[in-house]
């Protein structure tokens, strides 16, 4: 069975590129488009690994990683944030929400592969 | 006061008639070394004595007392102080010389330091807009998103030679959508960045403005002229509804010749600067309709210049009064006045007439005026006597007034008038404080000001 990412992100054409990349990696990628329906889909179903855009529709990345920090179930989730300001306050406000990871954009496509791998080493056969 | 070039200007003269110390010393009778000192700015000359030495160097006393040299000292004298130049060991004793034998010179130096000072708040308020404009902020996210987009898909196109023709048309369509969007999002940024141009210049609009008003001494003829005939159609006998209708008749019959005016100014370059000198002049034209200036001037003599009275007598406001007695001719019976109007962040907001007066262009004045002390009794008239580091003494007189609505709940704003008088000059005045009123020490700002254990500083002293 391939590993699950659950990929958080708004914007239709990053998640297109993002869908192909990590399925061309043999990733399995399911989409959810806000803040509150990426929660709900974490909780309900705990993928593998998750990646979550900071600016989301509904609830953003920020407040939806808090919260699923606090459950049992996903607070151990393998979490790569992405955001497009990139400051300082940024990456900081996503390390002390407990992202493992977090990346900018514009991010070149072989610096996020590389970062779901590192998050699923360990896991199954991507 | 006058320059404190005005030495330097005296000795050029001098020599140019080839003169010696000892035959001018002669002729005005003092010694050759006093003259000495005073070709040196080591003692103050004024009265008698300077107008026989202009007489004998074929001189008015304008031509000895330049406003704009005493500017032109004051920008030097603060550009001396400037941290950046600390180190350098700029001659500070030696600014006037400077001015005296190299004007052209001294005032390149002092247009190269504004034009810094300018960049430098430019840069800074641009670069406070970058990190806190919403527009920006929203856009900067909505560009690197987009190029986002554009550089995972263009990655793929490179990095994966083996997509299906369907993955390959629809990255290519992604990259044209994305691209068109980028570009969208590029003019608007463009757009946006020229409109804030003006904006940015706003910076300075002040002194612009304030070079019109010093050029004409705060004193439009034109104006009053124009508004001489409109006075006699002003009836109402209650402040508010005077004012009120006195901005109906100078919007009504002056507002175009204001604008034609301005446009026709050349020290008014910005749009910023055309805006704040149409408002200014339109406050002018006000003042002048509410306030003719013959009547004025002989009943601001008998009441001894009281700004209450006179706005009692008048049904003005006591702002418009101040800025009336700005645009009096100063002679035997009139002082030169100068007005300031502070808010209640200390920021100075209006100055007119001020030369002679050391307010700091580029930093805040000393806290010691009564200009910002004013605020704490609103509407009372307090008067304060000062004397600067310089020697120069002032009167300070100044009077809070409240601005925008009123009414329960509603908060209070403030902000000063306050007029400047010349010790020399107070007695003309109802303000003329009597023996026992005590002097007080106060400064231009902390910067620029020698008082080294002044407990109210709050910035180390630049002067040895």
């Amino acid at each position: 069975m391939s590993i699950r990412v659950l990929l958080a992100e708004d914007e239709p054409h990053i998640v297109e590129s993002l869908t192909f990349l990590l399925e061309r990696a043999g990733y399995q990628v399911d989409v959810e488009t806000d803040g509150r329906a990426a929660l709900e889909s974490a909780l309900d179903n705990v993928p593998d690994v998750l990646v979550l855009d900071v600016m989301l529709p509904e609830l953003d990345g920020y407040e939806v990683l808090r919260r699923l920090r606090s459950d049992d179930r996903t607070k151990g989730l393998p979490t790569l944030m992405l955001t497009a300001k990139g400051q300082r306050e940024d990456r900081e406000t996503a390390m002390d929400v407990g992202a493992d990871i977090f990346i900018t954009k514009p991010f070149a496509n072989a610096e996020i592969v590389e970062a779901i791998n590192k998050l699923t080493s360990g896991q199954a056969d991507a | 006061m006058l320059s404190a070039i005005i030495g330097t200007r005296i000795r050029q003269r001098r020599r140019e008639l080839g003169l010696t110390q000892a035959e001018l010393a002669r002729q005005v009778g003092i010694s050759a070394p006093y003259l000495n000192l005073i070709e040196w700015n080591k003692r103050r000359i004024a009265g008698g004595l300077l107008r026989r030495v202009a007489d004998a160097l074929g001189l008015t006393l304008a031509d000895l007392d330049d406003v704009s040299e005493q500017k032109l000292l004051q920008s030097l004298n603060e550009i001396s102080l400037a941290p950046a130049f600390n180190e350098i060991g700029i001659e500070r004793d030696r600014i006037s010389e400077l001015i005296g034998r190299f004007p052209g010179w001294a005032k390149t130096l002092a247009a190269v330091a504004k034009s810094e000072q300018d960049a430098t708040a430019r840069v800074a308020s641009l670069s406070d807009r970058l990190s806190n404009d919403p527009f920006l902020n929203e856009t900067v996210h909505r560009m690197l998103t987009r190029i986002a987009s554009v550089r995972s898909a263009s990655e793929i196109l490179n990095d994966y030679p083996d997509v299906t023709d369907d993955h390959r048309d629809r990255f290519n369509s992604i990259i044209y959508e994305e691209t068109i969007a980028l570009s969208d999002i590029g003019e608007a940024l463009s757009v946006y960045l020229d409109r804030s141009e003006d904006t940015d210049r706003s910076i300075t609009p002040i002194d612009e403005v304030e070079a019109l008003f010093s050029a004409r001494e705060n004193r439009f003829e034109e104006i009053e002229d124009a508004t001489r005939a409109l006075s006699e159609l002003l009836t109402e006998t209650q402040p508010l509804s005077r004012r009120a209708n006195a901005e109906a008749l100078c919007e009504d019959k002056l507002g175009k010749f204001i604008e034609e005016f301005v446009n026709d100014q050349s020290e008014i370059e910005t749009a910023a600067a055309r805006k704040r000198a149409v408002r200014m002049l339109r406050n002018y034209a006000i003042g002048a309709v509410i306030l003719p200036m013959e009547e004025f001037e002989n009943e601001a003599k008998r009441q001894l210049f009281d700004i209450e009275s006179l706005a009692e007598k008048f049904s003005a406001e006591v702002e418009t009064v101040c800025h009336r007695l700005t645009a009096l001719k100063s002679g035997a019976s009139i002082p030169k006045f100068g007005y300031i109007c502070s808010n209640a962040a200390g920021s100075i907001i209006e100055m007119l007439g001020v030369e002679g007066l050391n307010v700091p262009r580029y930093a805040p004045a000393c806290p010691l005026w009564v200009l910002y002390r004013a605020q704490q009794s609103p509407e009372t008239v307090i008067r304060q006597r000062t004397v600067f580091p310089s020697g120069a003494r002032f009167v300070f007189v100044a009077r809070a007034r409240h601005v925008g609505q009123i009414g329960f709940g509603k908060p209070r704003h403030y902000v000063t008038d306050m007029l400047s008088i010349r010790e020399e000059e107070v007695p003309l005045t109802v303000y003329a404080p009597d023996g026992f009123v005590s002097v007080e020490e106060v400064g231009p700002s902390c910067r620029t000001c020698p008082r080294f254990t002044c407990d109210h500083r709050v910035e180390d002293p630049l002067i040895e």
